[in-house]
Parts: structure tokens; sequence; C-alpha cells
């Protein structure tokens, strides 16, 4: 029903920055524990809610042979401590009507909570045991691996909540980058819960993990809490912070992957190829071609495969940033008898970006639109504590932050023709469509050589 | 985000955040548009927030769907700003926009820096005033209608399996039709369908309008009556007629699709958001499905493996409507087990009622969830207009908290009883076609 949601999300994703008046990060404390905690504080207070956000260095790129072995040893953090039962850990807090989730993604593990601070002594004591000393009861982690090998499967009946998993997997290929975070159902399956004590213990440590607190409380008194929470942790000794090799990911001929679901009535797809790291020094500037290329209503994509030919409910493009690189693609959908009529117009579009580039009101537009969102996207607390352990993750600091307008401001046509030339990819593109084999099979060929999946089929 | 608006009003009183009801500042245009405004200056930001009291329990077979199409007409074009422009100008100033359609409301949000106010008072004045609706663009706009709600059946379950069981639990009432209606209907409306509806409902005094932000309410007040005021009022619109006769008994409905595993919804009628056992259906579907705790969550999921997943919905509705258990089943499991199992925690409910803690934990988790819900502008617009809309007057929010705390064992108790027996029931599951 939205009418553009897929935008909306986007910019999200994207950390557009910025606005008119001077917008620039509240006043924030960091330090570091004696155990080399990395703590960053924010007082915030405008509901009386705190939020915290914790990371560490043991995303899913640690998992080796064995997809998933990051995203379950986060998620059973809550099955259970030494003091309380998974079902104790869950009463406790649904009761105070916070809520608390811990998971995996590639490149960290995170736990993540908010709740009343009138409440706050109650969940922290159920924090601090859930991330320090974590029993991984093997009943629940029998009965989790049942669910997830569930829903890992009913997840491939929506292609939208899977096609990032396969795009990952063809453009990074074996490199840790290409795990998903999730993993997949031949990985999940050979888990056994001492994989995820071991796990737990070899990443798990002070010295690789971030805790940002958000909201409504006294700094000094926080800071005493957290100290009584975290002195006594001593963790792992290890040092994950390089255990992902770097990575230069250049293609040299056009690639499709074609995902086949018997019963599609659509066609969706991406395309594109290399991206950039998330602390890239042009980030910002690619944000703003970005926004017209793919990444608003009146994007050039938009308005070719929505607005002028009604092929798709939307289109749009974007960066997916790690630490050491990334990605870009162009992403739709349509009916499955428009699916080259789609995908040769996105191609027209990209062809368009390098070879026109974007006049000066259309670049003038876009800086406009991209700085007035930005002060939405750190508006509350929890997107406060995220941007923080963002910080310590991805190597960067609050200078994108309070420097975006002015980057933005000074990005002028040459330098937009240059950011095109060097970031956006041109040849030898990447193809994923998840659809309907039969009947797309031979038209897609002249986009290059084609492997073939089934949906069905375990993995991505 | 439909069934938390409530909480939004307990917390207010509750807690006392920083917006009070004196916050809120309501004007009347002489057209009859509703104006109501909330000076917010924690970032440089503002939005636009208009409620249409349209939706697709306006419409009848032959135009399904209509509500939700004009939405997207709504950008297509209008007397100042031709095709495409109203978009082109409003991201040129820093702004952004979307909008939602349901069965009862049609709502356009517009998000801009506060320094953009008078161009988004522009823009919409103008579609408001002079839409005009261009013949080509209706013809590419069905095709991106169609596009959504393809991708929406292709990608969801629930999407497919709901359309069904509405259909078949409504027997006369609109509420029987998806909103996005039907293909056949997408593709056949006329032009001058659309110039009726705009017509007929997008009149001014059809609308409250929500502006909420760093913006003074004598400059917001101003705007309105320069851009706003001019536009002629139109009679208001018919009233929805029909009603829902009551159900004579259970209603069941199979659906096939390529599952791993079968999707199941059991649907019950129940009164519109204006009845006082709202508050306690809306507290029984947080003690159901809210957190891992909640009785069927623990049940059905944690305890008995039966489900991977499942949520309930309490509706928020103009006209009385379903309320909503979906459940995912665990693999190998039978649809018809994993429906028994669902009946047995409900009868616990029916039974014995449910506990003080339980009870208490549900008005905690409402509290949050307004705390969360006040904390963006957005929040705070979005959940003024529901609550003028829905509940017939934003200032009923001040009442709410009241209601809310009266809701005992007792009354969940009872709603249990009253609404969730057999014969008031639908039940549709979504499997895979047997194999000749």
């Amino acid at each position: 029903m939205k009418r553009n949601l897929i935008f909306t999300v986007l910019v999200l994703l994207a950390g557009t920055v910025v606005a008119q008046s001077a917008f620039t990060l509240p006043k924030y404390e960091k330090y570091r524990l004696k155990n080399g905690l990395t703590v960053y504080l924010m007082e915030q207070h405008e509901v009386p809610v705190i939020y915290l956000n914790m990371v560490f260095r043991a995303g899913a790129v640690l998992d080796g042979e064995r997809a998933g072995l990051a995203s379950f040893t986060a998620e059973a953090l809550k099955y259970g401590t030494e003091n309380y039962t998974k079902s104790e850990i869950e009463e406790t807090v649904d009761f105070l009507g916070s809520e608390f989730y811990t998971g995996a993604v590639k490149e960290y593990a995170y736990a993540y909570t908010y709740f009343n601070k009138r409440q706050q002594a109650d969940i922290l004591k159920v924090f601090g045991e859930v991330v320090r000393a974590p029993s991984f009861d093997s009943e629940e982690f029998e009965k989790g691996k049942k669910r997830k090998l569930a829903r890992m499967k009913q997840a491939k009946e929506s292609p939208r909540g899977v096609i990032d998993a396969y795009w990952d997997k063809f453009i990074y290929g074996t490199h840790p980058y290409g795990n998903t975070a999730y993993g997949d159902q031949t990985g999940v399956q050979s888990l056994t819960v001492e994989d995820l004590r071991a796990f737990y213990a070899a990443h798990f440590s002070p010295q690789d993990a971030a805790i940002a607190v958000v909201g409504d409380f006294k700094t000094a008194d926080m800071k005493k809490r957290l100290d009584q929470m975290f002195k006594d942790w001593k963790g792992s000794k290890a040092k994950t912070r390089n255990a992902v090799a770097p990575i230069n990911l250049e293609f040299d001929r056009s690639r499709v992957l074609l995902v086949n679901k018997n019963d599609s009535r659509e066609t969706r797809f991406y395309i594109g190829g290399k991206g950039v790291p998330r602390d890239h020094p042009d980030y910002v500037g690619i944000q703003v071609i970005n926004t017209i290329l793919g990444g608003r209503f009146t994007s050039w994509l938009n308005a070719e495969l929505r607005i002028n030919s009604g092929l798709s409910y939307g289109a749009r493009s974007r960066f997916s940033t790690h630490r050491l690189t990334g990605s870009f693609n162009i992403a739709s959908f349509t009916k499955t008898a428009t699916t080259v009529e789609a995908i040769d117009l996105a191609l027209k579009v990209l062809a368009r970006l390098h070879n026109e580039g974007p006049d000066e009101k259309t670049l003038s537009s876009a800086k406009n639109y991209i700085k007035g969102g930005f002060p939405t996207d750190y508006e509350t607390s929890g997107e406060l504590a995220a941007l923080l352990t963002d910080f310590f993750i991805f190597g960067f600091d609050e200078d994108y932050i309070d420097s975006f307008q002015k980057k933005v401001d000074a990005l002028d046509r040459k330098a937009a023709q240059e950011i095109i030339r060097k970031y956006f990819p041109k040849e030898n593109l990447q193809f994923v469509l998840v659809g309907k084999g039969e009947e797309i099979r031979e038209q897609i060929r002249k986009y290059g050589e084609i492997t073939e999946k089934q949906i069905t089929a375990p993995g991505y | 985000m439909k069934r938390f608006w409530i909480v939004f009003c307990l917390i207010w009183t509750v807690a006392q955040a920083q917006t009070s009801p004196e916050d809120v500042k309501e004007f009347t245009l002489a057209n009859g548009m509703q104006l109501l405004v909330v000076e917010d200056h924690s970032i440089p930001n503002a939005n636009m927030y208009l409620f249409w009291r349209v939706g697709s329990r306006n419409e009848a077979p032959g135009i399904t769907g209509l509500s939700h199409f004009f939405e997207h007409m709504m950008f297509n074009g209008a007397e100042k700003y031709g095709p495409k422009e109203f978009d082109v100008v409003m991201e040129a100033a820093g702004g952004s926009n979307n909008a939602y359609t349901s069965e009862d409301v049609t709502v356009y949000t517009d998000w801009f820096p506060a320094s953009s106010l008078e161009v988004i008072f522009d823009l919409e004045a103008d579609r408001i005033g002079h839409l005009a609706i261009d013949d080509q663009m209706v013809e590419s706009e069905r095709g991106v209608v169609l596009s959504e709600r393809s991708t929406g059946l292709e990608n969801s379950n629930y999407n497919k399996l709901n359309a069904q069981v509405k259909s078949a639990a409504m027997f006369a009432h609109p509420y029987s039709w998806p909103v996005i209606g039907y293909e056949s209907d997408i593709k056949a409306w006329t032009k001058a369908d659309l110039q009726n509806y705009f017509d007929v409902y997008y009149a001014p005094n059809n609308c409250t309008v929500i502006v909420v932000g760093d913006v003074e309410t004598d400059a917001v007040l101003r705007l309105a009556q320069q851009y706003f005021e001019p536009i002629p009022a139109h009679d208001p619109p018919q009233p929805v007629r029909t009603v829902e006769p009551p159900q004579q008994g259970e209603r069941r409905v199979v659906v096939y699709k390529e599952v791993s595993s079968p999707n199941l919804e059991i649907a019950y009628h129940v009164p519109n958001a204006r009845h006082p056992d709202y508050y306690a259906l809306e507290l029984l579907s947080s003690i159901l499905s809210t957190g891992n705790s909640s009785r069927l969550q623990k049940a059905l999921i944690f305890e008995q493996s039966l489900a991977t997943q499942l949520y309930t919905f309490a509706p928020i509705s103009l006209d009385p409507n379903l309320f909503e258990v979906f459940l995912i089943a665990a693999p190998g499991v039978a649809a018809a087990d994993l429906e028994a199992a669902f009946y047995v925690e409900l009868d616990r409910i029916k039974t014995d009622g449910v506990t003080e803690k339980e009870l208490q934990k549900v008005k905690n988790q409402k509290l949050m969830e307004f705390y969360r819900d006040v904390e963006t502008i957005n929040g705070k617009a979005n959940n003024l207009g529901r609550y003028e809309v829905f509940f017939g007057d934003f200032r009923e929010l001040f009442q709410a908290p009241e209601r809310f705390e009266k809701v005992t064992a007792a009354d969940i108790k009872r709603v249990a009883n009253t609404y969730f027996s057999p014969k008031n029931r639908t039940v549709g599951t979504l499997i895979p076609e047997p194999k000749p």
C-alpha cells in the first residue's frame, strides 16, 4: 500500500546526512574500561527510555566452514545463564515492556535492548549475564536449531527476503563477505552446541566489543553501573579485528545467476558490481549521486521503470558497505513477461548516468534532498546508539555527521562526474534474477554466462 | 503500527512526557478542513500528515481498489504542478513523501526541512484544489498498481491467505475485498470513476491535516488560510450503510500455494474502535502474542514446537472488523493439529482467564510502545491523526488511560468468551495443492 516504501527504507539504510539548519551530533562521551571494553554514553532526555546497543567483532565473516555459526551463537546467548533460564529471561524482559534482541550480521554480533529508565537495574542485570556468562543450554539449542532450519526453508517463499543472500554469495563467492548472516540449512544442520560454546569463547571479548548507551540517564551514574557490570569480564584473548582477508572485487566478465522459482508471477532482479567500504572518503558524494540514480522517488531508475513505463512498483539502487569493501546494485521487479524490457531499461539508465551525468539542476535537487532528510535519520536514541557502535565497527566518527553538509555542498558537476566514473560499475555487470526459469531462461542469455539454482535447494 | 497507537494516550497522562494536550492547537478552516498543529523544535524538520476519510470501505464492486489507486493518482499532476512535478518540486526543496491507504482512510505524509513549509502547502493545495486526471498517467499507473498487487501476492503468504479469509468472513460489508482491489477492477475503472471519487471524497471538509515539527503555530495557520481555505467544501459523502450481519456458523477456506508448511489464519468478528470492548481486545491480543513469554508464542512455538511464527491483530477500524490470528506451522505439522492446539490455549483463557501479572505486563508494554511512538515528530503526527479519525476526537486520547486502566482480568475473560466462539470464526489454510 505504501507508495514508495522502498525509498524510505533506503534513506534510512544509506545514512544520508546533514540539513539546512546546522545539524551536528549531540555530545557524547567515549572511554574504555580497564579490560578494554569501549563505551559510548549519550544523554537524551525526551522520553524516559534508555537504549543500549552492544557489538562484538564476532560476525558471520568468522563462520568458516559452518554457515550460521556466528548468528546462532549470538541468538543462543539468550538461551539461559547461570541465574536465569531462557523463559525467565523472556518473562523479565516482556514484563517490563522491553525488548531484547541478540544476533549477528556479517561483521559483528550484537545485543540490543531498550527499557524504561525506572527499571534499568532489572534489565541491566539480565543483559550483563546474557553477554558475559551464557550457558548455551543444549535442550534449547536443539529446539532453536529446528526452528532456524524451518524458517530458512519458509523464507524462500518470499524472494524479496532472500535475494540479498543470493547476491552476496554470487558477488563475493567464497570470501567471508559472501557468508549469509543467518547461515544456510547445511551449515546450521551441522552445528552442535559445543561449536557455539567454542565460538563464544574465542570471539566474545571486551577488547573486541563496544557498548553504546543513549537515553534518559545521568552519565556519572551509568558509568558506575557499566563498570559494575563489566569489570570482571575477561573474555577471550584473541584479537579478531583483522580476521577477514582483504579482497579486490573485480569482475572480468558478465555473469547471471538465475534462481528458478516455478510458481513465480514476477521476476525480481539485482544488477551491479563492486562498491566501496563504509569509511570511504568519497562516501558522501557517492550517496548524492546514488540519490539521482536510484535513491529517491524521482530518481532516474524509478522514473523510467515506474513513473514513465508502469513496468514496476519501484526501482532503486544502493551501495551496501562493509569494513573492507562493498557492492553496488540496482534492484527492481516486474511481471515475468516484461523481465527483459525492464532489465534493458535499467541498463539504459545506468548508461545514461555514465554518458550524460546529472545537470546542475538535478545535482542541486539531490543535494537538497539528501541534506533535508538527514536529521530524521538520527532522531531517536535507538538510531543514535546504532550510529555510535557503527563508529566502532567501521572506523569512522562524528566527523561524518558534522561535515556532511559541507561535503554535500562542495560537490560540483566536475566532482560528480569523477565519482560516477570511479565508483559506479559500467562493464562486466553481475545479474541475479529470481523468477520463472522456463519463461525467461533463453531471453536472458544475452546478459552473460548463466548459472542456475533452484530456490528450494538448500543454500544460496 | 496500527495496533499500538492507543498506548500513546495512556502514556501521555501516566508519564507526563513532554507533549501534553495543551500542546495540540486545533483550528477549523472556513471550508471545514480541520488543522492540528504541534510545535516540536528538537530537530530542524517538520511534517504534514493529511488524513482523508476515504478507504476501501467506501468502494463497491467494479471499483474495488479505487481508493488506493487514487492515492497514486494524487501524485500524477494538477493545475500548477503537472505530471511528475509534485515529487520533483518537493524533493528539490529537501522534502520527501509517502502515502498509505487502508480500509478506512487514505493518508498522505510529507517530511521536509522546516524552512520548506510553504512549498509543501503550495504543492498540497494544488493537488487538493485542482487535480488533473491525465489519461496517459492513468494507464501507466494501472501497471504500477498491478505490479504492487502482484509483488504482494508473490512475497507474502499472509496477503494471499488473508484476502480469502476476509472475503469469506465478510458476507456483506465492503471490508470483504482487499484494499489493493481485484485485478479486473484495476484494469477496468474509468476516468469518470476517478473524477467522481475526487469530487466526493477529496473535499477539504473530509480531511484532517496535522503539522508537527520545528514550526510556529501562527505561521502554519496563516499558510493554511492562504492555501487551503479557498478550496471549496463539498456535500459530505454518503455514510457506509451496510452492516455485516452476525455470522451463523463457522466458515472455512482453503488456498493452494507451494509452501513448505501450512499457514493458518483464524479470524473472529469484533466491534469497531469506538466500542468499549476495544481496550480489552487490544490487551488480549498482546497477552496472546507479544513477546516470547506470551501465551501463544510460549505454548505453540517454544514448548510444543508446532509453529515457527505467529501474530495476532486487534483491528482499529471504523466499522466492526476481524480479530486475526495468523500461524505458520513447523515442518511436518498438519494444519489441523496446529489449529487444535490454538483452541486449547484460547479455551484456557476463556475458562481460567488471565493472571494479574499478565495484565500488568501488557499494560507495561503499552507504556513503552507509547514512548517509542512519541519519540519522533512522525510518530506524534500519525498518532494524533489516527486518534482523531478512529476515535472521533483527538482529545479522546487523554481519556484513554483511564479506560485502559479500567480493564480487568475479568474483562479479558469476558471478551474472550463473547467474541471467540466457533460460530463467529472463519478459518483459512494455505497449503500445497494435493498431487492428483
